[in-house]
């Protein structure tokens, strides 16, 4: 029981990771690696704020904005800058590590003599006695659908379709007399903000910030957003929100599943298998689209 | 008859239950199940984990017999640390052990609401990590030892070899909060001492060779730090030093072994030793973790490296040479494990 637990709570903390990725690599077609900086960004912020003794759900929105800006910054490098896609994001990748450190103060900020979102006074005397110990998996579940019913909400709006159409159409943008560039960049704010949200509050389940926290993150987020809208792809009622998701989860169970019958020094392997296959299997059914057609 | 049989499946049950509680009583009761989280693959704190199990044996408690490990490698992601730790909640082991700060930190993390206690070795700074308060006495169930290096008696020794150096270099990571606490150290002490540190941040192995070449050149020697990136490039900084006949001194055994000059180090697995009978008192339920403030290593061994000291055209001078818990004649060729 509790195993399923940590792997929903990893799931769902990842899955707001994911949805961002989501929004970068599936509706931008932008590969952005600013997201391996963006995600500690969201601790480095979380851990200076909650150690200087803020309220820790104040952090979820000062996270928020200070992913934006990064996303803000990226957007701007490649936009204004002209700089290609990947490189932009590798420039702001690379310029996090200090920035992060510098929030921080030190590479290692530990939390647990604080409150967090997860623990404090507030939500022990707002949940019945029995309902404490899964506080956790609660708090996370709530905050997961929050997001994305916020997004899904957006994604309806006027702005968010214009958002989907720069990925797919980005000629229909420029007709509706809209500048393409600053819907990218709006994007990449969304995208990396997002991202930061869930590093702000996996850095507070975790109990601690860590710098290296980032390492990989674009590829457990690009590999939850493959494997959802692929597995669930022809659920047509299901929006992609919630299989990028179910992606993450499916994603943490099979890296848990496999860090028990494997060793951690190969899960790297692992993982990138994992992706390939996944890979292959949603290019083929692509090409079968293609042929029928 | 069905009376008979079901006084005979008793009888046999009751002898099987006795014979049972005597074998008991001859392995010395109950059976312990270890989570060990590494944090990384790396020499000291391999030792440190060997020295933990034969701590523990020491104590009677012996991997095979009673004792049931599992050891998980986190790969230095701090994800997996996390992962690695809720799972050993999950299994319920009896005792986790986090070697390394990030993974003492995960553990207990992990373990705190599921109420095991955390041993944890390898973690420089105990107090900076919150997982033990100002006075050094420990925040819950979670206690270890650390492995502060011994600066004074560093500086000391390379005074006594080196009377006329002015500038120590230290090179380390940026993201390695344990080397940044060692530093301020250094430069709160090196005065005593007359001497200047110079230092210089890296973010990854591939920055060494250049930090490495910007620093030799302001120094009139190098000491090491328990640096994981530093370290494991130590053959690269020990080739360009030598050179230009730079002296690098060490912070450990293994350091002396491959090529730095001399080194007032920690002898991990002495620590690990002393961190498994630690952990022995909280698994035979004679202390709780909560009661044993966490420790250091009493004392630093000097180890010196006398082939080192030949090609550097260096005296080492009697006092030390005499006091070195040992001397190595030749270089070990430097191999990654």
């Amino acid at each position: 029981m509790d195993f399923f637990i940590t792997i929903l709570e990893q799931g769902f903390i990842y899955g707001i990771l994911a949805l961002g990725v989501y929004i970068t690599y599936k509706i931008l077609d932008f590969p952005d690696l600013t997201t391996d900086g963006s995600f500690p960004l969201g601790a480095s912020v979380t851990a200076a704020l909650i150690s200087r003794g803020m309220n820790p759900y104040l952090t979820l929105p000062v996270a928020l904005l200070a992913g934006a800006l990064a996303g803000i910054c990226t957007g701007l490098i490649h936009v204004k800058g002209r700089v290609r896609d990947l490189l932009s994001g590798i420039i702001m990748m690379t310029a996090l590590w200090t920035i992060n450190l510098r929030i921080a103060g030190t590479s290692n900020v530990p939390l647990f003599s604080k409150e967090t979102i997860f623990k404090n006074g507030f939500l022990e005397g707002l949940l019945p006695e029995g309902l404490l110990p899964y506080r956790t998996i609660l708090v996370i579940l709530l905050l997961t659908l929050v997001t994305k019913l916020i997004l899904d909400f957006y994604m309806s709006s006027q702005s968010g379709f214009l958002l989907r159409a720069v990925g797919d159409n980005d000629k229909l943008v420029t007709a509706l007399a809209k500048d393409q560039g600053n819907m990218k960049i709006l994007g990449l704010a969304i995208a990396n903000g997002l991202v930061s949200l869930a590093g702000c509050i996996f850095c507070q389940e975790e109990r601690v910030f860590e710098i290296s926290m980032g390492t990989g993150a674009v590829v457990i987020g690009l590999a939850s957003v493959i494997i959802g809208t692929s597995l669930f792809k022809n659920l047509t009622f299901m929006k992609a929100t919630t299989a990028v998701i179910l992606g993450s989860v499916i994603y943490k169970a099979c890296t848990a599943i496999a860090m028990r019958s494997f060793e951690p020094q190969d899960m790297k392997l692992i993982t990138a298998v994992l992706f390939l296959i996944v890979l292959l299997i949603s290019m083929d059914r692509k090409k079968k689209v293609k042929t029928h057609a | 008859m069905k009376k008979s049989t079901t006084a005979k499946v008793l009888g046999a049950a009751m002898l099987t239950m006795s014979l049972a509680g005597a074998a008991n009583v001859y392995a010395e009761d109950a059976q312990y199940t270890i989570g060990i989280q590494q944090f990384a693959e790396h020499g000291s704190l391999d030792n440190c984990r060997e020295g933990f199990l034969e701590g523990l044996k020491e104590e009677g408690i012996e991997e095979g017999v009673n004792l049931t490990i599992d050891y998980k490698n986190a790969a230095a992601d701090m994800g997996m640390a996390g992962q690695i730790a809720d799972s050993f909640a999950a299994d319920k082991v009896d005792l986790m052990c986090g070697i390394a700060t990030p993974s003492a930190q995960s553990c207990y993390n992990a373990a705190m609401d599921a109420g095991i206690p955390v041993i944890f070795t390898a973690v420089t700074d105990p107090v900076a990590a919150e997982l033990a308060d100002e006075e050094g006495n420990p925040v819950g169930e979670i206690t270890g030892t650390s492995d502060k290096l011994p600066v004074q008696q560093q500086l000391e020794m390379i005074r006594t070899m080196l009377p006329e150096a002015k500038t120590i270099g230290i090179i380390y990571t940026t993201s390695e909060a344990n080397s940044e606490s060692a530093i301020k150290e250094y430069e709160a002490l090196a005065g005593d001492y007359g001497f200047e540190i110079e230092t210089t941040g890296i973010t990854a192995t591939a920055d060494i060779p250049l930090a490495a070449e910007t620093i030799l050149g302001k120094v009139d020697c190098m000491t090491n730090l328990t640096d994981n990136t530093v370290v494991a490039s130590l053959a690269t900084i020990l080739e360009m030093a030598n050179e230009k006949n730079i002296p690098v001194f060490g912070s450990e055994i293994e350091q002396v072994k491959i090529g730095c000059l001399a080194a007032e180090g920690l002898d991990y697995i002495e620590l690990g030793k002393q961190t498994g009978r630690m952990a022995a008192q909280v698994l035979k339920g004679e202390k709780k973790a909560s009661e044993i403030p966490y420790e250091t290593i009493e004392e630093a061994s000097l180890y010196i490296n006398s082939a080192v000291a030949e090609n550097l055209g260096i005296e080492v001078p009697e006092d030390l040479s005499s006091a070195a818990a040992e001397t190595f004649t030749e270089i070990t060729e430097y191999t990654a494990e």
